[in-house]
Parts: C-alpha cells; structure tokens; sequence
C-alpha cells in the first residue's frame, strides 16, 4: 500500500513539475498584465507621461460615455443575430455532410474554406462584392428583379452586412466541431431509435441533440466571446459607420487607448466588457446545465 | 538522486524557456530593422576612416515605394558628410511602436510625423522643440506655410518642420465636360449645375455621378467655404451649428436627395484601378495632390483637370491644409545630428525637391515649390493656389475624435434623409462638445 502512495506522490510532484514552464509564462504573460490593467483602470495612464490613481473616476466616465453604450448596442444587437444562426448553419451543415454520399468531402473541404482566409483579407473581399452598384450581390439580385442596398453605407444593412461576412467566416470551423459531435453518437442507437419507428427528426430531436449539448455548449460559448470582442470585420468594412452603428466595444477601447493616448479609460471599458463576457458565458452556462432540452 | 536531477532539469528548462522568449524579442527588433542592408555597404566602406560616425535611427511608416525614396534620402544624406550615418526603420505600427519606445527608452532620433498629431502628443512631452535650433542657424519661418508651422506646435513651441503640403481640390474628368460643354466650376451653383448635368441615372441604378459625396469628413472644407470654421475663437467648443453649419447640409441635401448627382455608399470598395473616378464613374471629386499619381498611372484614357475648391453662396475659399513633417522624440540620444538631417532635407532647396520629384509630393519649403517642375504644372498649380487660403484642422487634442465620433455619425444620418439639418447640427454640437471636453489635454 505504502509503494502505491508513494508512487503517485512521485506522479503528481512530476505533473507539477511538467506544468511548471507553462504556469510560469501564463503568469507572467497573463495574470501580471491582467492585475496590472485593473489597476490601471483606477489611473489616468497615457502610456507616456501620466500614471496618477484616480478612483473609480474612468468607471464613473463610462457610464456617462452615449458612445460606449451604443457599442455594447452594437454588439449585443450583432451577438443575438450572429450567435443563432452561426449554431443552426453549422449543424445544419454538419448533420448534411455526415453522409457518407459522393462529393461529400468537397462539400466538407468548402464549407471550411473560408475560415482559412485572414478576417481582414476577407472582408477586403466583401466590401467590393457588397459595393451597391458594381458589386456582385446587387448584380444577382437585379436579375431577379430585386434593388438591393448599399450594404455597407446604409443603417440596417451595415450590421447585418457584418453578421453575415462573419458567419461565411466561421461556420466552417465550428462545423467542423459538430462533425467531430456527431462522430461521438454511436451508430447502434440510431439502428434502435429507427426500430422503435422514430422519423429523421425525432431521431435528431430527441437523440442528437442531447448528445451534442456539450459540444453545442462549446460552440455557443466560444461564439458569445467571439461576438462580444467583434473588431477586424468591423473595422474594415465599415469603420465603426454608417453613424456609430457598427461600432464594437473592442474597435473603441482601441481608439481610446492607442488613438486618444487614454489608457486608463481603455482599461475600464476593457474590464468592463470581460465582465459582460463572463455574465453571458455564465447565463449560456446555466442555460445548458437544465436538465430539460432548451428546445 | 535522481529525482534532483530532474529537478534541476526541469529548472534550466523552465529558465532557459524565459530565457528564448526574451530573446526573441531582440531578435525581432533585430530582423526588422534588417531590410534597410541597401545602407549597410555604405558605411562598411566609411568604416575605417578616421572617426566612425554618429549613427541615427529615422522611424516612418512608408512601406515599398515610400521606403525606397526615404532609403534614398538617407543614403544621399550619408553622402554627403561623414560625421553622422542615417538609417530607416520601417515600422508598420510606427504610432504604438513609438509610445511603447518614448517610455521605455529605444526612441528613433527622427521620425515621419503626420502632423495633426502634434497636439495630442507634444503636450505628453514625448517631442523635442526645435525653437533654440531654428534661432541658431538662422533658418526663416516665411520659407514654410504658417499653416504647416502652426499644425506643428503646440504652446508657444515648434516642433518640426514640414516636409509636405497638401491641401484638396477639385478634380474633373475634361472628357466629361467637353461633352456637355462645361466649365470647371468656381462657385457651389455652377458646381450644382455641372454635377446635374453630368450625372446618369438607369431606372434606380446609379451610372455615372456628377459629384462624389462619399467623404463626409470634408463637411470642414465646405464649412468653411460658407464662411464658417468648425470651432471657436478659444478652441474650446464646436462652432458649426449655425447659418454656415445649415447653409453646407442644405446644399448637400440638394445634391444628394434633390438633384440626386450621388448614391450613398457608390464608391464603396473600389479600389485604386477601379477608382470611380479613373473609370469615369464619377465627373468631379475632391481629392489631394497624393491621387495625381494614381490618375496618372492607372487612367490611360482618363484626361483630366484640377481646379482650387469652387467658393461658398458669400465667396468663401475653404480647403483643409495637411501634410507630414519630420520631428527629433524627446527620448532620441543624438538630438543635435537628429537636428542636422532634418535641416539638410527640410531646409535646403535642392534636397527638398530631390524627395519631392521623386515621391511625386508639395515639398513644404517653399523656395523649393518655387521650381518650375511644380509651379508651372498645370495639375500642380491649382493646389499651390489652394494653399494660399487653406487651413490646417484644428489644433485640439480631440478634436479627430469629435469630428470622428461626434458629428459623421450625425452627418451619416443626414445624408440617408433619416435626421434633419437643424437636428443635425444639434445633436452634432452637443455631442462633439462632450467629446472635446472628454478628450481635452491634462484629462
């Protein structure tokens, strides 16, 4: 009894001992500056000449800012559009390409395409395919009959503009994740959900669907935090117009902190957003933790 | 035994893992500043005379061409004596880069300077004047635009000079015009009737557009041809929600929502061979003198003309000066030689006109514009003519964030008919004030 204690003694001293170099750099390279950037949320840091405490005065700054609060808008607005839909397209696609027919893996391989081009080469791309007069979706639409907008200059359409190119973005890659989900769900079940007369849909409804919970629980999280930090696409297609409504939060702690030299507001409106990250990872949490089926 | 072996192992590992990722910062400062080897056989050569030179750091920004030409005025600099040896960095991210460097030491001893920035950054002491050098060689203030000087101080201090000038004007495609038998505008109403009569329309499809109005940054400029100035006397408040203010977003609703010459949105994502302007999509358009190039090398069948800004109901000249300059950082060890290539370049007609032909800019000292090569080009010209009333944006450190941030959004809202003038400007006053004040030096 005494060998087996002392074995796994020795075991764990190794793992602390393995875990040691990466614990030291996330430290170093995580925690400090995170411990550091709440204090100087309390500071008035301008990066070169400045760095008094303040109070909680950048707090009290950024209830008072109209701007800060039209970007949480912005992207409380984009997130409930983005995170849906990114969860129903990329099942979707992952259920169809899990069968094993002809051409599948082509489908597959284009379907993950997009996620391997760079956000902003992309959205490079989509600005001139979304230009209103030339580009090539107002081209199709027009053949059938349709004036489309100026989709990146007119109010309603910019953002959704956004939500799209970021969805063409990154369905791909949480796809691929469902694909992995669905691989997990064991084929005899299906047999037996089949025997006992179960239709397509019920199988998925009543079978899939639960069995992928931890992965759909995976995906909407990294969606949510994804959603809230919105920068490249908005900061290239649109630049935060038409009139501040495509915005982001990330897009205006940026300005403020390397444009304006305020970094100490930028801290408060960065630890202000990880706090409204982490009341929706938690919500998403407690949503997928019920026993009974959100759907 | 063993296990303090693996100790100790795991001890250097974890150091010398520290230890790499230090290095590789260094090593990636190195390797950035490596491409600038055209300069390197230079100075193997000077090397061995007498004194090895002061060697200086000049940070920019200006990536292929642009690094080409500033390569070139270095290595002609370097040339030129043997006491001090310029080098270029090019820094992509050259504004964080160097906030990061003002306060950790590793400063450049010159760098290319936007110069609107200068009031935000000279109050943060991270600049040095030039005051005390400008005295001592006796270098003149009327060679340079008092414009460029005053955008580049801040307090009672100048802290660089203006290496070029820009200001816009109007472009127009004489092909165009010839065929509707038009003059190049000079006042807002022939500007309105030339913009009518050139623009296309195919059922709701926009063909061809009289007047670009893609810029609502510009409101500045048509400001002030309607007499009025976007802040006040003190450079405390905003000043445009008035007759003036009311006067441009009147005019503009006329030709964008009356006379329809523009669709929002029209020139989205064209880029510089697609260029609304270049492919005749577009008659008239206010750009600077940075496009003459561009025009030139991507419009083969594009013929066209460059008059100053047409003037305002009163007669009101209006057009926003800008440009770069170069400035020494407060943090920079060789201020004095930092000093002495800047004066080479900026205060020496031949060498600011090298830079200027070859970078295809207004050289900001003015005896060099004095050449013909700019003074009697018929494209040059215009713009010379402009700067004699433009006005450089102004001098308020967040002023940018307002214009940005306070009033565009305003102005968006405007041009797609869903805010009226009056509310406009308000809106536009209230909320660039609180900007201003936001965003106010010592904040």
């Amino acid at each position: 009894m005494a060998s087996v204690s002392k074995l796994s003694r020795h075991q764990s001293r190794m793992g602390y001992l393995f875990i040691t170099p990466t614990i030291f750099l996330f430290v170093i390279f995580t925690i400090i500056p995170v411990i550091m950037a709440l204090y100087l949320s309390f500071t008035n840091y301008d990066i070169v000449s400045k760095n008094d405490f303040i109070g909680i005065d950048n707090y009290k700054r950024l209830a008072d800012d109209p701007i800060f609060w039209t970007t949480l808008k912005n992207v409380l607005f984009y997130s409930v559009l983005y995170i849906p839909l990114n969860i129903i397209i990329s099942l979707s696609m992952a259920v169809l390409f899990m069968r094993k027919r002809i051409g599948v893996k082509l489908f597959r391989t284009a379907g993950y395409l997009p996620t391997l081009t760079s956000g902003v080469a992309a959205a490079t791309v989509w600005i001139w395919l979304l230009n209103p007069e030339y580009g090539l979706v107002n081209e199709l639409l027009s053949k059938i009959g349709i004036t489309g907008p100026s989709w990146l200059a007119e109010m309603p359409y910019a953002m959704l503009s956004i939500v799209f190119v970021t969805l063409w973005q990154s369905v791909g890659a949480n796809m691929i994740i469902y694909l992995a989900g669905l691989n997990g769900v064991p084929d005899h079940l299906y047999e037996s959900a089949k025997l006992d007369g179960a239709n397509a849909w019920q199988s998925f409804r009543y079978m899939t669907w639960p069995v992928l919970r931890p992965t759909t629980f995976f995906v909407s999280t990294m969606s949510i935090i994804g959603a809230l930090q919105l920068f490249d696409q908005a900061f290239v297609l649109t630049k935060g117009g038409p009139a501040n409504s495509t915005k982001t939060t990330v897009y205006y702690i940026y300005q403020q902190g390397f444009g304006q030299l305020q970094m100490g507001y930028a801290d408060a409106m960065a630890f202000a957003l990880s706090l409204i990250i982490l009341v929706f990872s938690l919500l998403n949490m407690k949503l997928n933790k019920e026993d009974e089926s959100i759907i | 035994m063993r296990k303090w072996m693996t100790v100790i192992t795991a001890v250097t590992l974890t150091a010398s893992l520290a230890a790499c990722s230090s290095k590789t910062d260094t090593e990636q400062t190195k390797a950035s500043t490596k491409p600038e080897a055209t300069t390197a056989p230079a100075s193997a050569t000077a090397a061995p005379a007498a004194k090895a030179p002061v060697e200086i750091t000049f940070w920019g920004d200006w990536g292929g061409e642009g690094e080409k030409q500033f390569v070139m005025m270095a290595d002609a600099f370097n040339k030129s004596q043997d006491k001090i040896k310029v080098k270029y960095v090019l820094q992509e991210d050259m504004i964080t880069k160097f906030l990061t460097a003002a306060s950790s030491g590793g400063s450049p001893d010159v760098m290319f300077w936007d110069r609107w920035r200068t009031s935000l950054y000279a109050s943060k002491n991270v600049l040095h004047p030039i005051d005390d050098y400008m005295k001592r060689d006796n270098i003149k203030r009327t060679d340079y635009y008092d414009e460029a000087l005053k955008e580049l101080s801040a307090g009672d201090k100048l802290y660089g000079l203006p290496l070029t000038v820009d200001a816009r004007a109007l472009f127009y495609n004489k092909k165009l015009f010839a065929e509707k038998g038009l003059q190049p505008p000079k006042t807002w109403e022939e500007l309105e009737t030339a913009a009518k009569a050139l623009t296309i329309w195919e059922g709701d499809k926009l063909v061809r557009s009289g007047m670009s109005m893609n810029d609502n940054g510009l409101f500045n400029m048509w400001l002030q041809q309607a007499g009025g100035s976007m802040m006040s006397g003190d450079m405390k408040k905003t000043n445009f929600n008035n007759e003036q203010g009311k006067q441009v977003l009147d005019f503009w609703d006329k030709l964008i929502n009356k006379d329809k010459v523009y669709k929002v949105g029209f020139e989205k994502g064209l880029g510089e061979g697609t260029d609304a302007f270049v492919t005749g999509k577009v008659a008239m358009t206010y750009t600077g003198p940075w496009m003459l190039s561009t025009y030139k090398k991507y419009g083969k069948d594009l013929d066209f003309g460059v008059v100053p800004p047409p003037t305002g109901p009163s007669g009101g000249k209006g057009s926003v000066m800008g440009g770069f300059g170069l400035v020494i950082p407060a943090g920079s060890k060789h201020k004095d030689e930092a000093w002495e290539f800047e004066k080479w370049w900026l205060a020496n007609k031949d060498n600011a006109l090298l830079w200027a032909k070859t970078s295809m800019n207004l050289p900001g000292f003015k005896p060099a514009l004095q050449d013909p090569f700019f003074k009697d080009d018929p494209n040059w010209k215009p713009f010379m003519d402009t700067l004699e009333f433009a006005k450089i944006r102004p001098q308020h450190p967040g002023y940018s964030v307002m214009e940005v941030d306070g009033l565009m959004p305003n102005l968006d809202l405007f041009v797609q008919g869903k805010q009226d003038a009056a509310t406009t400007l308000k809106k536009g006053q209230e909320q660039g004030d609180k900007l201003l004040d936001q965003n106010a030096a010592g904040k």
